[in-house]
Order: C-alpha cells, then sequence, then structure tokens
C-alpha cells in the first residue's frame, strides 16, 4: 500500500509488529478520530491478508481538525487497544452515518457489528476504506487510491480551511490579486488619475493652512515683522496684511471645496460603472458553470458574493486607496514642515504617535462589533415585526396577539442593550482616544514653550501653534493607518471569491469540435453509473433504449434516482461510467446547442423568470411571434386564465409581480415547452403538484405536447404512464424491472407492487381509477 | 335547562375529542409491549409485542430524539434502521422503560448525537473569515474551524450553545457563564 506511511506513523506500526501484525501484509488503511467511547484519540483500521485490524492509540493528544494547524510536536504513539477479525468471517462491510460523523460496522459470521466510530472529519476517508474493503472481501480489484484528501497550502503548511476551496487565507497572494482588479479600471485611467491628482491637491491645501494661521498671523503679523510686510510691497501696513492673510486662507479653503466637488463628481461616475462592470463579469462566469456549482453552493451566499464582494472591492480601491495616498501625503508634508521648523520637537512628536496607533487599531474593531451587533438585533427585530404585521391573519386567529407582544418585547429589549452598549463603548473608546491623543500634544506643546522660554528667538509662539497645527494634521492619517491593512485584506478577500467564480471551471464542458445535429430522438443509455459524491452512487449500471417519438416511463419510490437520470440524458451532469447516446452519438460528443435546442423539461418545480407572462412562454424561443405564443398557450390550456387576467399576455409576473397557482405556473411551463417544440421531452413530476381537475386539464395539454415526440415521463401516480410505450422501475439507483405496462402486470413484481398499493389508496379513499 | 345544556356540550366536547385522538394514533412503546435487548454487535435490538397485529422482532433499530435539546429524555423515537428508516414506535418518558433498557438506548443515542462539551475555551482566533478555536472538551482537547458569517455558532437553550465546524462536527457549550469572562469575551464575537 503506498499511502501506508502517510497513514500511519512508524511508532504504531512498531507496535503493530510486536502484535504480530506484518506491516508488509496491510492492503489498506485508514486512520480514523475516536475511541469506542467516543474519546478524541486516533485509530487505525487495517486491511491484512488475513485480518481487519482495529487498533486505538494510547496517546490522547488534543485532535486537529479541519483548518487548524497540524501540531508541531507529537508524542510517538504506541497502540492502546488492539482487535482483530477474521476476514473469512466478515461480509458486508457499510457506513451508518449519525448526525455527526458515523460508525463503520460489518457482518461478522451474520451479525451486524460496529467496530469504530468517526467524527465527519474522517467521514470521506472511511467511506472509501468501507469500498476497499468490500472489494477486498468480495474479491475484486481495489480502487486506485486516490492522495487528494488534506491539501495543505504548500507555502505555509497549513491545511486549506475547506475542502475543495484550495486558497490559503494567510498565503493568498494578495498582490496579484490587487493588480488584477486593476486591469477593470484600465479604460478609467484618465479619472483615476484625476482622483489621485484631486487627493494630492487637497492634501497640499490642507497643509498650507495651518502655516497661514500659525506661523505668518502669529510670527509676521502679530509680531509686526517688517521684512514681511516690505516682501509683500505693503511696507508697515500690517492691517492690509491680516485682510490678505484672511483673503488666502479663504481662497484656499475654496479651492479646497472645488477640488472636493470634482473628486466627487468623478467619484460618482466611475464607481458603478467599475462595479457593473465586475458584476457582469462574474454573472456570465456563472453562467457558464454546470449545475453542479450551484447545487454545491447555497444560492443566497453566491448572490451575497456577485453583490456584496464587488462593492466591498471597489470601495477599498474608491475610498481606500485614493485616502490612502491623501493620508501619506498630508502626514509626509506634515512631518516634513515639522521637522523643518524644528527637528527636535518633530521627533518628539513622532515618538509620542505609536500610542495613539495602537489604542484606535486595538480598540476600533470591537466599536464595530458593537455596531454590527445592533445591526443584526435590529434585523432580528424587522423579522418579528414583519411577523406580527404580515402574519397578522394567523396571529389573530390564534389569539397570540399576546405572546406577540412578549415576543417583540424581549427583542426590543435586545436592541436596547445593544444601543447601550454602542454608547459605552463608544464612550470608552472616545476617552481612550483622546487621552491617546491629547497628552502627546500636552507634552508636545509642555516642551515646545519650554523651547520659546529657554531659548529665545529660536522658537516662536506662532510657530509653536503651526507647530500644534501640524501635529494634530499628523494623527488623522495615524488613525486611517491603523486600520488600513484590515481593510485591504478584507478586500482582497473578497475579490479572491470573486474570481474563483470567475476562474471556475466547468464540470461539463463541450468538446472541441462537437458534432451539430438535427437530433431524432433515438436514446440509449448503456451501463450508466453516477453519483453526486465519490463513494456514493446514485445510479448503478442503468441500461435501456428509447426509439425516437416513444414514450418511456419512469417509476420509483422518491429518492430512486429518477431526476438524476434525466439530469444525466440533458446532460446537466456528465456520467461517471457508461455511456448515453442521442441518435447513437454519445452525447459528450453533441453541440451544447444541438442536445439543448433537442431537449425540454417540464418539471415539477416551475421556475417563473421576472417579465410578462409572453415573455415567459418566449423563455426559449425569444423571436416567436405573438401568435405562435398564443398557439402555444392554447396547445397549454393556459390561454383561458391569461385571457382573463386585466393585463392579458402583458401581465408582469415572477418575484414582484402578481402571483400565479401552481396549476397556472405549471400550464406556462408547458406552454414554454410547446413552443421550444423539442425532439426530446422530459416530463419530471410535471403533475404532481395539481389538483385533480387541474391535473385534467394539464394532461390534456400534456397529450398534445407528447405526439411524436421521444418523451420521457417521471410520475408518482402510475395512471399518468398509461401511456406509456415501456417502463423502467428504478430502486435505490438500480434498474428493477422494464417491460411494457401489460408485461410488467404479469411479472407481478415491483411494479406491480407499486400499482395494487396505489389502486387500493385510491379505493380507500373512494376515488377509483 | 341551562345546566342540561352545558352537560350536552361538555358530552359533545368529549366525543370530540375522542375522535380526534382516534385519528392520530401514536404507536406507543411502553414496557409493557416492548423488550430491548443488546445485539453481539453492539447495536439494539427490539421485541415489540404490542396488542395490535405488528408485533414484530427487529434486529437493529435506530434510536432518535424528537427534541434533542429541549427534551433529551423524552419521545424517544425508534426506527427501522435502513430505508426510509419508518418509525416503528415513540417512547413518550425513557425513565419509565427499566434501567438496563434506559441505558442501552442512550448508549446508541450517544453514538447518534456525538457533539463533545467544551469545557474550556484555550483561544479563539477569527481571521480572513474563519475562526480558529483551540478548546478542551469533555472528550479531549482539540482545535477546530468555524465558518464565519452566521449560521454556525446558535443558541440551543439558555446560554447553552451548539457550533458546527467545518467537518460537519458539532461541539456544545453547555453554559456559558459558567466559562471565564475571559473566555466569555473570546466568544463575544459569535453570541
Amino acid at each position: 500500500m503506498k499511502t501506508l506511511k502517510k497513514t500511519v506513523p512508524v511508532s504504531v506500526m512498531a507496535g503493530l509488529e510486536k502484535h504480530g501484525v506484518s506491516v508488509d501484509s496491510v492492503r489498506y488503511a485508514v486512520c480514523a478520530d475516536m475511541d469506542n467511547d467516543g474519546g478524541l484519540r486516533n485509530s487505525y483500521l487495517l486491511v491484512t491478508q488475513t485480518k481487519l485490524i482495529f487498533a486505538v492509540s494510547d496517546q490522547s493528544e488534543e485532535m486537529v481538525f479541519s483548518g487548524a494547524a497540524p501540531a508541531k510536536y507529537r508524542c510517538p504513539e504506541g497502540i492502546g487497544e488492539l482487535y482483530d477479525y477474521d476476514l473469512k468471517r466478515l461480509a458486508n462491510p457499510k457506513i451508518i452515518d449519525q448526525v455527526v460523523g458515523g460508525l463503520f460496522a460489518v457482518d461478522i459470521d451474520g451479525v451486524e457489528t460496529w467496530i469504530c466510530r468517526f467524527s465527519g472529519a474522517k467521514m470521506r476517508e472511511m467511506r472509501r476504506f468501507c469500498t476497499a474493503l468490500n472489494c477486498i472481501l468480495t474479491d475484486k480489484e481495489l480502487p486506485e487510491e486516490t492522495d487528494e484528501d488534506v491539501e495543505y497550502c504548500p507555502k505555509c503548511g497549513m491545511p486549506y480551511p475547506e475542502k475543495g476551496r484550495n486558497v490559503c487565507p494567510k498565503c493568498m497572494v494578495k498582490r496579484t490579486i490587487f493588480f488584477r482588479i486593476l486591469t477593470y479600471f484600465k479604460p478609467y485611467r484618465l479619472r483615476i488619475a484625476l482622483i489621485f491628482v484631486c487627493m494630492i491637491v487637497s492634501g497640499i491645501l490642507s497643509a498650507i493652512s495651518p502655516y497661514l494661521t500659525g506661523t505668518v498671523l502669529y510670527d509676521k503679523v502679530f509680531a509686526k515683522d517688517m521684512a514681511f510686510t516690505e516682501s509683500l510691497g505693503i511696507p508697515g501696513n500690517f492691517v492690509l496684511a491680516l485682510l490678505l492673510l484672511v483673503l488666502s486662507s479663504g481662497l484656499v479653503m475654496i479651492l479646497q471645496q472645488i477640488v472636493g466637488v470634482i473628486q466627487g463628481r468623478n467619484n460618482a461616475s466611475l464607481v458603478p460603472g467599475v462595479v457593473a462592470q465586475i458584476k457582469g463579469t462574474v454573472f456570465e462566469a456563472l453562467q457558464k458553470l454546470s449545475i453542479g456549482f450551484f447545487t454545491r453552493r447555497q444560492t443566497g451566499s453566491l448572490m451575497q458574493r456577485v453583490n456584496g464582494d464587488a462593492n466591498e472591492v471597489m470601495g477599498f480601491f474608491i475610498d481606500g486607496l485614493p485616502y490612502l495616498l491623501y493620508n501619506v501625503f498630508t502626514f509626509l508634508f506634515a512631518f516634513i514642515i515639522m521637522f523643518g521648523m524644528d527637528w527636535r520637537l518633530a521627533l518628539v512628536s513622532f515618538f509620542m504617535l505609536p500610542p495613539m496607533f495602537y489604542v484606535s487599531y486595538r480598540l476600533l474593531p470591537r466599536l464595530w462589533h458593537a455596531y454590527g451587533r445592533r445591526s443584526r438585533t435590529v434585523r432580528t427585530l424587522y423579522s418579528v415585526l414583519n411577523d406580527g404585521i404580515s402574519g397578522a391573519r394567523v396571529v389573530k386567529a390564534f389569539g397570540q396577539e399576546e405572546y406577540e407582544n412578549r415576543r417583540f418585547e424581549k427583542v426590543n429589549d435586545r436592541v436596547r442593550n445593544s444601543e447601550i452598549q454602542i454608547v459605552s463603548y463608544g464612550n470608552r473608546f472616545e476617552i481612550t482616544y483622546s487621552l491617546a491623543r491629547e497628552i502627546p500634544n500636552l507634552l508636545v506643546f509642555c516642551i515646545g514653550a519650554i523651547f520659546i522660554l529657554q531659548v529665545p528667538g529660536a522658537f516662536t509662539y506662532g510657530k509653536l501653534i503651526t507647530f500644534m497645527n501640524y501635529l494634530g494634521m499628523m494623527q488623522g492619517p495615524m488613525q486611517f493607518f491603523s486600520h488600513i491593512f484590515r481593510w485591504w485584506s478584507g478586500s482582497m478577500n473578497a475579490a479572491q471569491r470573486i474570481f474563483e467564480i470567475i476562474d471556475a471551471k466547468p464540470d461539463v464542458v463541450e468538446k472541441e469540435n462537437p458534432e451539430y445535429l438535427d437530433i431524432k430522438g433515438d436514446i440509449v443509455l448503456k451501463d450508466v453509473c453516477f453519483g453526486y459524491e465519490p463513494n456514493k452512487s446514485v445510479l448503478k449500471n442503468i441500461g435501456f433504449s428509447v426509439k425516437a417519438g416513444e414514450m418511456l416511463g419512469i417509476v420509483g419510490k422518491s429518492g430512486a434516482g429518477k431526476s438524476t437520470l434525466v439530469n444525466l440524458i440533458s446532460r446537466l451532469y456528465d456520467v461517471e461510467s457508461g455511456e448515453i447516446t442521442l441518435d447513437g452519438v454519445n452525447i459528450k460528443d453533441i453541440a451544447f446547442s444541438s442536445l439543448r435546442g433537442a431537449v425540454a423539461m417540464v418539471s415539477q418545480e416551475t421556475y417563473i423568470f421576472m417579465g410578462t407572462i409572453a415573455e415567459n412562454i418566449a423563455y426559449a424561443k425569444p423571436d416567436a411571434s405573438r401568435m405562435e405564443i398564443v398557439r402555444a398557450a392554447m396547445a397549454a390550456n393556459a390561454h383561458q386564465f391569461i385571457c382573463r387576467l386585466p393585463d392579458g399576455y402583458d401581465t408582469i409576473i415572477g418575484s414582484g409581480g402578481r402571483e400565479l397557482s401552481g396549476g397556472e405556473r405549471q400550464r406556462l411551463s408547458i406552454a414554454r415547452a410547446i413552443l421550444a417544440n423539442p425532439r426530446i421531452l422530459v416530463l419530471d413530476e410535471a403533475t404532481a403538484s395539481v389538483d385533480t381537475e387541474t391535473e385534467r386539464a394539464i394532461q390534456e395539454s400534456l397529450e398534445k405536447l407528447i405526439k411524436g415526440r421521444t418523451t420521457i415521463s417521471i410520475a408518482h401516480r402510475l395512471s399518468t404512464l398509461r401511456d406509456a410505450d415501456y417502463l423502467i422501475v428504478l430502486d435505490r439507483g438500480e434498474l428493477v424491472e422494464s417491460g411494457t405496462h401489460s408485461e410488467l402486470v404479469a411479472k407481478r413484481g415491483e411494479y406491480y407492487k407499486l400499482l395494487q398499493l396505489q389502486s387500493k389508496a385510491l379505493a380507500m379513499r373512494g376515488v377509483g381509477d | 335547562m341551562l345546566k342540561e345544556k352545558i352537560k350536552d356540550h361538555d358530552d359533545i366536547l368529549e366525543q370530540q375529542n375522542k375522535v380526534v385522538e382516534d385519528i392520530i394514533t401514536v404507536r406507543k412503546i411502553t414496557k409493557d409491549n416492548a423488550v430491548f435487548s443488546r445485539t453481539q454487535g453492539g447495536f439494539v435490538s427490539l421485541c415489540y409485542t404490542g396488542d395490535d397485529s405488528e408485533a414484530k422482532e427487529y434486529g437493529r433499530v435506530a434510536v432518535h430524539r424528537c427534541f434533542p435539546h429541549s427534551d433529551p429524555t423524552h419521545y424517544i423515537s425508534i426506527r427501522e434502521p435502513d430505508g426510509d428508516g419508518r418509525e416503528i414506535g415513540l417512547i413518550e418518558d425513557l425513565n419509565e422503560l427499566p434501567k438496563d433498557m434506559r441505558e442501552m438506548l442512550e448508549e446508541q443515542m450517544n453514538l447518534r448525537y456525538f457533539a463533545p462539551k467544551i469545557l474550556k475555551v484555550r483561544h479563539i482566533r477569527e481571521e480572513y473569515g474563519y475562526s480558529y478555536w483551540d478548546v478542551v472538551t469533555d472528550k479531549g482537547a482539540c482545535r477546530f474551524t468555524v465558518r464565519m458569517g452566521g449560521g454556525n455558532v446558535y443558541p440551543i437553550g439558555k446560554n447553552r450553545y451548539l457550533i458546527n465546524d467545518l467537518d460537519g462536527n458539532r461541539f456544545e457549550i453547555p453554559d456559558l457563564y459558567k466559562l471565564s469572562a475571559r473566555e466569555i469575551k473570546q466568544l463575544d464575537l459569535f453570541i
């Protein structure tokens, strides 16, 4: 076994040798993470030539689950307990799922026995082990060893926090992401340049005013500096000089405002453009992905990604970056001026800054956290409010006004508490931060004052005022710097998530030179196996054929794999092994456009897109004429109810639009399929969720639709499948029976049982069939 | 006259209650109609001798709690282990069963509802959308990772919390206020 060394530590192997287990004879091994009392410790399952061995480690050091860094040092493990079982006595190994993790069980001499427990972290490995042991017991070939389990970041050695998402949040190359985002700004180069120019100009402008109101005012005007007035060309006229000073201060202020306005306008026209562009790219990428991507991830979190992440990234680039530049400028500018005025005092002030930086770095996040908590409680409050108002009918019907009041009160209290917390946190932060800011100020002021007293002439009062102003100017950027890193890494993380979608490779890909066919509708399946997860097969060795124009009925309990089978035929997923052919061509070789154009599906879940009824019917054929749409609706028995609506075919439906009933939606989706005019029609429980009368109407329209097409119909109610030319019965992923209705009835097998069951149920309800 | 009317009314009510009870039949499993025993393989088997026609022996049964957090010793659902896991019957109060049966059922439930109790929080670090936990539990020390962004740490009772980690493992904080102030402060981010 190749991966044995990785699975079983050397010390354990030595222990095994002592127990008479030859390491060379091990054919398969796995490491679980619990002893039989549920204590967290390593345990090992090994299959040798003749035995199954379960050994529990004698060390119970801390257990490390996914995402956590492996321990630096571990005591060498020995073997605490050891159990062995003769392979000859074993049969039927299996995993019994528990709420958390599972049990590995096997029949020993026919008695079902559980051998070992494990947590969710070991589920995959244990399943693989189970498959392998089954192969060994039934003398089949061992599946190939895969080595993909825990993947580690090659840089820092940490395991990736999430399986299947090979991103190490720590080592993610933020710089590359940064530059990649920058490419989105390329078309806006001029505007970006304008932002930076504005920032620099306003940085310089804000650095001028302290000089004017400090040094110039006190040391030149108030101190009646003749040289100053002479240089202005107005010797001795200090009132005019003061006036000029006020004017220039005003001018600086006006300039600052103008720059601000330009900046704001520029941003306003730039940001939405880039955000929209990124969202567009992500959405396009999403459309390219296979259906598996969407089922693996929650749709909600996807939506949030597209929206929130794009905003977060842009927030940093539009607000963060220019302000960073602005702050760096102001900081440097202020420091240089301060240094030029008096380098000793400048140095002293410089060393006063770190405490402030620290306070802001440590305490500000806590304040944000308090704000976050408040918004969460407010959201809960809204949902309770919504329950009480939107659900008013139910509340009143059950007379639960008091209960709702109490519920509201509880949440209301929580909101109040979180508000109080914000105020108290806010106060604490304000006080600490002010202290961290004012004490250095005071110190610098004192030192400056001493300078004035001690070294007359070298340092003036005006200089000190200017100096203090610049010191104040340096403190704003300090606070900004203290959290810019957090901001940056948050936004890079969001960008990484966006790029993950953009770069994701679809599982189902079109062949390079696909065949474009006019599909007739002969379907053949050969030995098709499929599973959504490895080692958990949903379909096993399915094979059947349907001739063009025939109707195939698929029967089976829920969870038997019926819908999965249909998904494979329309190639929403690819088969694991075996093949599916249409008109003798493997569907993997057929162009998506030919395939998707030939297959249409009417399923139980009807999806209505936002738009008019006409647009929804014409979804698969947007260029359909009005006449075609009306005819399709008529064929689907939908025309009647549509015409009764005040806005007819122009009625807006979908989210936010008019609500349609289940049967109406169903009929629209049938109309959609009729208009698409597919060669192969898939009906997946098309009438399962409607009442009998509607079902009859839908059935009627379906009959029109079925004529002349290859139809695959899945139904719970066997009566729906009366017209099927051929039926297959699935049970837990296996094809158990097939044949025509009468053949299957004559066989008295699974189909017959189902039929009996249903007619009995109908008879009991007095419906009959 | 009025009294009679009220009596009539009560009769009707009683009748109605009886009808409702008849419709909703809960198959109860009690010490009188069922015998649980340990199997050699570490599971529990059931010999059901109910008065209805469905008396049957089950080689292995699955034991589920209806209220795993709020009432772990009542309403224990005994189910068939494979396939659809149909319910065989409901134990209303575990404490009414003989001690040995109670213990063997509890063993099965401990297998099913594995959730180490966090005794000590050594360290929690939040970084880039994940939080890294270093804790001591009643089952041993361990470190695990929780995805941030809500839903993975949630209350299951007064001051009781459940934590889902990336592996789908569950950890329980039995009583938040039994932890030290320093530990609570670390948990502040989630609660």
